[in-house]
């Protein structure tokens, strides 16, 4: 069984910020809101690295644990996705999050965020059919219905960031690591995928 | 009929017209905690079978192997 992944590899991240673009590009993401951020490590220091983060469709999402309408289902291959539709924007799946992936397009008194949006893996939501114009304007472009995968990993000039199944993408990553030696440096992997017991 | 005795009629009548929109449903809906409760996604049909895989792991050779 295929499970969807994402990974970005440091070696290769020269923090374009094409994927971000390609992202808001693609899904029409208002002011305000990133689904996908370029972040970098000790910057400006020799040896410095960036990565890409986005939602990491983890297997144990803990957004999916600690919300408290339950907004939130996984696909039989492991896409996290959210109904906005149930989202009361609390918060709480933002605070649970260890890659900060939730966003909220408001920021108004009394706390109001407006209903919550993150990475969909290009797989849209339950909204009507795949690819109508509500399910667009809530959630993006169903690239997954499509057969085509996440345009951020697409559009990566460098191939840095891999999006799709998990064990291709484990596949690509040891190649290069054996290639080029060196220590593998899965970022977020040991957080988004480890299995619990 | 005594005055009081209609008097005490209508305030009877009155109360229970007044309680009628008292009424709430005495079974609540009660879901298991950590169950998604939202509308169905198509995709999670469409996406579960062998060629919409087999769509993907294609698209992934083709665009994100190394060259």
């Amino acid at each position: 069984m295929a499970r969807m992944k994402f990974l970005c590899d440091s070696e290769r991240c020269i923090e374009c910020n094409g994927c971000v673009t390609a992202c808001k590009n693609e899904h029409e993401v208002p002011w305000g809101v990133n689904r996908r951020r370029v972040v970098t490590l000790d910057d400006g220091v020799p040896g410095e690295r960036s990565i890409s983060v986005a939602c990491m469709h983890c297997t144990d999402a803990p957004c999916a644990a600690v919300c408290p309408v339950d907004c939130f289902y996984t696909t039989d291959d492991g896409i996290v996705l959210h109904d906005k539709d149930l989202c009361i924007g609390c918060g709480y799946c933002f605070y649970a999050c260890p890659f900060g992936a939730p966003q909220y397009p408001q920021k108004e008194a009394f706390g109001v965020r407006g209903k919550m949006d993150k990475c969909t893996f290009c797989a849209g939501g339950p909204e009507g059919k795949d690819n109508s114009e509500e399910e667009r304007h809530k959630y993006g472009r169903n690239r997954i219905a499509e057969g085509k995968l996440p345009l951020c990993a697409e559009m990566c000039s460098t191939k840095a960031l891999l999006a799709g199944d998990g064990d291709m993408v484990a596949d690509i990553y040891r190649e290069r690591v054996l290639k080029r030696s060196g220590r593998p440096q899965t970022w977020g992997w040991d957080t988004a995928y480890q299995e619990k017991s | 009929m005594k005055t009081s005795t209609v008097k005490l009629t209508v305030c009877v009548a009155a109360t229970l017209v007044a309680l009628a929109g008292c009424y709430g449903p005495v079974f609540p809906t009660v879901y298991e905690p950590g169950e998604y409760k939202g509308a169905s996604d198509p995709l999670l049909k469409t996406h579960a079978t062998a060629e919409s895989k087999q769509a993907l792991q294609q698209r992934f050779t083709t665009s994100q192997t190394d060259r």
